[in-house]
């Protein structure tokens, strides 16, 4: 059985559907990622994960518990990092990982000293007036110290600067390595890549496809950017067999699909100035979704 | 009950609830000081020259024992309102101050139920309001001793802060629903703190009888009679079981919605 199971999830406010009918089954030591842009209803979904939330219709379980009615002894096994983190201002960072563990009971800190360490982070002074990045640090640390079964993680790499989102990417496959199961949202394509092994879409409050990343990365198509010498070099380029939509009188953006290979070849008897790719957004994503047909969801 | 939460309530609270103390301490002191038997008479002609005014404030009689004249100048003013301001302050923040900057997540995201959770709070806040007018009613009789032995009545004292922690139970128990219902943060103050001042104002206006007096119908003061609990009169039994199952349903109330609510953290 699935070690986290949503249901024909529905919640609405008023008239507003804020997700509707999404399903998921995680497996154990799965790395699951939710993708979708703001406000498609991924927290809403994971509020109902952590029982704060009364689904509207459909349920929820971990380990085979209802999210609503076991929310106390789900606790034990999960570690949550919430989408938009607040501590109790008035303490230390350390103060509170102390006061967390202690509401856990949980007396061993090495782990969360081991975290700190990991992420860099100095604990010492008041949490008020510590930096975003910190806080984003302070509450992964927080999600972590108790060795969690299994990680629900909201947006987790908003706020960490390049470096400790590399970090924090390899830090989630050590985890995979030790077999904690995670389920995580993000808006970022390529953090999600790194290291998840299947993927949820969502959109509007609807799950547009679920895929292996394997599957994701084939469907992925890429774009180049090009600068021509001349006006008549991009003319004449505009006759070949490609994806191509001009976008200046020498520009034009080009849309490949799988192997580059015909692309660089046709490139080759053409005098260009520049090429650029252009990283894929969610949005193209959306737009391979709804091409291939999931509006009917 | 979760004691690691209990504990950092207390500490949390520490400072305001010293703060209201000292105040409370210092008002009882140099009242309980400024008795006088002889000088009740100078304070008599005050009241005479300005009635409406004095009476609003529940400052009508002003008797000539210790008691009546604590009574009137401790409880109806200071006694309600100081204690009010702890009261609406820690209620709100005790529950809608996690969820409103959002670190309730972080609590209930513990393996603690929102009940132990709730019941945490709530019972931090009737203990100290309990601690917080058992060391007011101590330092009076204390200090009455102290500047008037054999002054002052005990049991109708007491009987007389038995019923003002009824009625600050009761008080605390709209505010707490108020806490664990609201939306936001502003809106838990809004009405936490405006319905206690209403009714505070309607018992103003009722005190100063005649057709007002109707109004006295209307506010949850009238429950909180000085006179009637110093002289133990029966009514004031019933008055005091009203004011025990507000508070009780009100807690009770609070609890379950908190319980059962949406929250979005
Ligand atoms: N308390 C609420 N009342 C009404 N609507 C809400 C509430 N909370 C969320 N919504 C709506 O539900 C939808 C989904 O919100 P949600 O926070 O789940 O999005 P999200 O995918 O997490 O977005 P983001 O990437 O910005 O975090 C949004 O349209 C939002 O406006
Ligand atoms: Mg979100």
């Amino acid at each position: 059985m699935a070690i986290i199971e949503v249901n024909n999830l529905t919640k609405k406010f008023g008239d507003f559907y804020s997700v509707q009918n999404v399903a998921l089954q995680i497996e154990k030591g799965e790395v699951f990622g939710f993708l979708g842009p703001n406000g498609a209803g991924k927290s809403t979904t994971i509020r109902h994960l952590m029982g704060f939330l009364q689904p509207t219709e459909g349920q929820c379980f971990i380990k085979g518990l209802d999210c609503r009615r076991s929310t106390a002894e789900i606790q034990k096994f999960v570690g949550y990092l919430p989408g938009e983190i607040a501590f109790i201002d008035k303490m230390t960072g350390q103060q509170f990982i102390k006061f967390i563990a202690q509401m856990r009971e949980l007396n061993d800190l090495t782990r969360a000293n081991e975290l700190m360490q990991f992420f860099e982070l100095n604990a010492t002074g008041l949490i008020k007036k510590m930096s975003k990045g910190m806080k984003q640090k302070l509450g992964l640390i927080c999600t972590f110290m108790h060795n969690p079964e299994i990680v629900i993680l909201d947006e987790p790499t908003s706020g960490l600067d390049p470096l400790i989102q590399t970090k924090f990417i390899d830090f989630i496959l050590a985890e995979k390595e030790k077999g904690t199961t995670i389920f995580m949202s993000s808006h970022i394509i390529e953090e999600i890549e790194k290291t998840c092994d299947r993927v949820a879409i969502l959109n509007a409050g609807k799950i547009v496809a679920t895929e292996t990343i394997a599957d994701l990365k084939k469907q992925k198509s890429k774009k180049f950017l090009i600068e021509f010498q001349s006006e008549q070099e991009l003319s004449r380029f505009l006759g070949e067999q490609l994806k191509i939509k001009q976008i200046g009188p020498t520009q034009a953006i080009i849309k490949v699909q799988g192997n580059v290979q015909t692309l660089l070849h046709t490139l080759a008897d053409y005098k260009i100035n520049d090429l650029d790719i252009i990283s894929q957004s969610l949005e193209d994503i959306f737009m391979h979704y709804y091409e291939s047909g999931g509006k009917e969801s | 009950m979760n004691f690691t939460l209990l504990k950092h309530e207390v500490l949390a609270t520490v400072k305001l609830f010293s703060i209201i103390l000292a105040v409370l301490m210092l008002y009882i002191i140099s009242i309980v000081y400024m008795y006088n038997p002889e000088m009740s008479n100078t304070l008599n002609k005050l009241t005479e020259t300005m009635p409406e005014l004095m009476s609003a404030f529940g400052m009508s009689n002003i008797g000539n024992t210790l008691i009546e004249f604590l009574s009137t100048y401790l409880y109806g003013f200071l006694l309600l309102i100081l204690p009010l301001v702890f009261i609406i302050m820690s209620a709100n923040k005790l529950i809608m101050g996690y969820i409103d900057n959002g670190s309730m997540a972080y609590l209930i995201a513990t393996p603690n139920t929102r009940f132990k959770i709730v019941f945490t709070q709530a019972f931090f806040l009737v203990a100290s309001i309990f601690i917080l007018l058992s060391i007011t009613t101590l330092v009076a009789i204390l200090f009455s001793k102290i500047l008037f032995p054999n002054e002052l009545d005990l049991s109708a004292f007491l009987t007389l802060n038995i019923g003002l922690f009824f009625l600050h139970f009761a008080i605390s128990g709209y505010c707490f629903f108020i806490s664990c219902s609201s939306k936001d943060l502003r809106t838990s103050y809004a009405y936490s703190t405006g319905i206690p001042i209403l009714f505070y104002l309607i018992q103003a206006l009722s005190n100063m009888g005649g057709a007002l007096g109707k109004l006295q119908y209307f506010t949850i003061y009238s429950l909180f009679s000085p006179e009637k609990l110093m002289t133990q009169d029966s009514s004031s039994i019933w008055m005091l079981g009203a004011l025990f199952l507000i508070g009780m349903f009100c807690y009770m109330l609070a609890i379950r919605v908190f319980v059962k609510r949406d929250l979005y953290l």
